[in-house]
């Protein structure tokens, strides 16, 4: 009987308090509104700029996912170090860990489909692209080594190019013309999306002997390999680095071996002074078409592992997301002492109604609670506010063209941060609220 | 044996680095369904007086024992239930909550009890009903009259049913009228409710509605005056 009155006691007790803590947001809905804007501006900033640093991320590591897997490129810069269209055969057998590797030749050329005409840029390579470049095809087949070895005149269409030339029937099986001669059209490549994997959907792919022919040259300047895991990509590049040290070890311009890690301390230990300077920063830039342009003409070659390229971009692209979430507490801050500010004021105005309920009988957890709940609800109403904004903010940046995304973890933080400000700067009201005495609260009128 | 005990009561406020030494000794005996008035004149001590039999504020020296229990021993929650249930409040400004109708602040005490809403809402209309405002239940304060506003504060302080009332000058804001329904409302309480009243004020005619009037000066109890009839009107 006792106890079951005590416990009606609490539930009623706290539940008007939780009523009359309303009604204190209630009674002043202007300063209530904007101390609640204060709060949802702070906790819509961090969901919004926290989505646009992840969404910038994910847009890198997507750009550098499409190229392929465990990928290493080795790019010449100069005519002087190009290489035969043997060599990437050599270097499957002297570098541990390579499954596979193309020669690639790109360039453009003229294409005529019926009565359509117009220039397209084309990507010679061996049969092994698919495999190095995790890239499957739509319809049809890729070409064979047989094909590649005899200079066949077959092609690959890239995603958007089969689309444009022939909307949406099949083009397998049918003909068009690169630069004069007749290909046969064996299979279009999937779809990767706008700007992925430096823009093949609107490229043609043929044998790299036949783009050889085309842009009449003798040897190729990159070469694209393929490691079996990441850790043997790292390894094949220190390999790489050597070798191709040692091979233009008598020239007079060092090489460079730039991005991965490796390479850099091998070209500080050797270049000297000269190549420290040279040293290609990592692009950063999710549109920028190759992560291996180079930088400067002193470096003869590149050798980048994407592996590193995406694990730098991704690393770099977190501590802006976090930077960016760290700015925006800042204001998730202030939102934090507007609440303070705003309950200060409120207690002091409130202290006869303090000193009224002390002598019915509140006690100073019924009053500590009535505050605390006010700055709380505020937090409360703040947050759900702000995430909405922000949400909202993210879709508005989405409709302009940007990669946003509404990620859970900011929203998790926005609101943690909003509701613990709210209790941080809500206790020390409250306390002050609740230690009133009451014959003090009661006399000041 | 006496309800509310003050003996050798002293208080004085700090200021500063000075004391205010305001009550100087008051012995004060009130027993059970008396209807006391305290007199004097402005900064005798009278309201530092009632706070203190209201377990408002804790006298610097002296004890005061409310039905045997000495005060100055107790915790802040436990003079807070003290209030609650044995003391009742009227104040000479009021003080409604503003946004609660006549009827919710009519509640306020007895949800700091834990009542539930139907139990709550009967005894609250109960309250009303006693001081004959049963029609104005959902009048927020600023829809009543100085008068009605009292006689709503003091269904407040009754509603818990509490052995002792306490009113600061509970006619000081009101016209002769008004005081005189005030007064009328407490002998009735007194009479038949049998609630022990103290009331603070500074009107002759007031205070003659009480059985004993204690009179302060500079924080001594100057002299007790018995009234002869226990009032008129
Ligand atoms: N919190 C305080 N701090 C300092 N002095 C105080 C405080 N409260 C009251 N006093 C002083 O104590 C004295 C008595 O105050 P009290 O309010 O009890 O007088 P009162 O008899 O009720 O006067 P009135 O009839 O004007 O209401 C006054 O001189 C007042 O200045
Ligand atoms: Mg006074």
């Amino acid at each position: 009987m006792e106890n079951s009155k005590k416990r009606g006691s609490f539930l009623v007790r706290w539940w008007f308090t939780a009523k009359m803590a309303l009604h204190g947001i209630v009674a002043n809905p202007l300063r209530s509104a904007l101390t609640i804007l204060g709060v949802a501006i702070g906790v819509a900033s961090v969901v919004s700029l926290m989505g646009i640093g992840e969404g910038a991320r994910r847009a890198v590591v997507e750009q550098f996912e499409s190229l392929g897997a465990n990928v290493i490129t080795i790019t010449a810069h100069d005519p002087s170090v190009e290489f035969d269209t043997e060599y990437h055969e050599e270097l499957i057998e002297r570098v541990v860990g390579l499954e596979a590797a193309t020669p690639v030749v790109s360039d453009k050329a003229s294409l005529k489909w019926r009565r359509t005409r117009g220039r397209v840029d084309f990507l010679g390579v061996n049969n092994q692209f698919p495999f190095i470049r995790d890239h499957e095809l739509a319809s049809g087949h890729f070409f064979t080594s047989l094909h590649v070895k005899q200079r066949s005149p077959v092609v690959v269409l890239g995603y958007n190019v089969a689309i444009s030339l022939l909307g949406g029937r099949n083009p397998v099986g049918k003909s068009i013309t690169i630069d004069g001669n007749t290909y046969r059209i064996i299979g279009v490549l999937k779809e990767k999306g706008i700007g992925k994997a430096e823009d093949i959907d609107n490229k043609i792919v043929i044998p790299y002997t036949s783009a050889l022919k085309i842009s009449e040259k003798r040897k190729v300047d990159a070469i694209w390999a393929k490691a079996a895991s990441k850790i043997e990509a790292d390894l094949a590049i220190v390999q790489l680095g050597r070798i191709f040290k040692r091979k233009l070890g008598l020239d007079q311009k060092a090489p460079n071996f730039a991005s991965a890690k490796e390479g850099e301390e091998e070209g500080g230990k050797e270049g000297g002074e000269e190549n420290k300077g040279s040293v290609k920063p990592v692009p950063k830039e999710p549109d920028s078409p190759r992560p291996t342009l180079p930088s400067s003409g002193d470096n003869l070659i590149t050798i980048t592992s994407l592996n590193k390229l995406v694990q730098e971009a991704d690393k770099a692209n977190r501590v802006m997301t976090l930077l960016l979430g760290g700015i925006a507490a800042v204001s998730l801050l202030v939102g934090g002492l507007g609440i303070m500010n705003i309950m200060l004021v409120s207690v002091t105005e409130r202290r006869t109604e303090i000193g009224v309920r002390r002598a019915l009988g509140a006690k100073q957890t019924d009053l500590l609670l009535q505050f605390l709940l006010e700055a709380l609800y505020v937090s409360i109403i703040g947050s759900i506010a702000g995430i909405a904004a922000g949400i909202w903010g993210l879709d508005i940046f989405e409709n302009q063209g940007f990669q946003t995304a509404v990620s859970f973890s900011a929203i998790k933080i926005a609101t943690v941060v909003a509701l613990s400000s709210g209790l941080v700067f809500g206790v020390y009201p409250a306390i002050s609220a609740s230690s009133v005495p009451p014959v003090e609260a009661l006399r000041s009128q | 044996m006496a309800l509310l005990k003050l003996e050798d009561i002293h208080h004085s406020y700090k200021m500063g680095q000075i004391n205010v030494d305001v009550l100087k000794g008051i012995d004060i005996h009130i027993s059970r369904g008396e209807f006391v008035s305290i007199m004097g004149p402005s900064g005798s001590g009278k309201s530092t007086l009632l706070n203190i039999l209201g377990c408002l504020d804790i006298a610097t020296r002296g004890t005061y024992e409310i039905d045997g229990n000495r005060i100055e021993k107790l915790s802040d929650s436990r003079l807070a239930d003290i209030r609650n249930e044995f003391l009742g409040f009227v104040f000479q400004h009021f003080h409604l909550l503003s946004h609660l109708n006549a009827r919710e602040n009519v509640e306020l005490p007895l949800i700091y009890r834990g009542m539930w809403g139907n139990d709550r809402k009967r005894k609250a209309t109960e309250a009303l009903e006693i001081v004959g405002l049963g029609d104005r239940l959902h009048h927020l304060p600023s829809q009543l009259s100085g008068g009605e506003k009292q006689r709503v504060a003091i269904a407040r302080a009754i509603t818990m049913e509490p052995a002792v009332v306490l009113a600061d000058e509970p006619t000081g804001a009101l016209d002769s009228h008004s005081s005189n329904n005030i007064m009328r409302i407490f002998k009735k309480l007194n009479k038949e409710l049998g609630m022990t009243i103290v009331q603070v004020t500074h009107d002759y005619e007031v205070s003659l509605h009480g059985q004993k009037t204690y009179h302060i000066l500079d924080g001594v109890i100057e002299r007790i005056e018995n009234v002869e009839s226990g009032g008129g009107v």
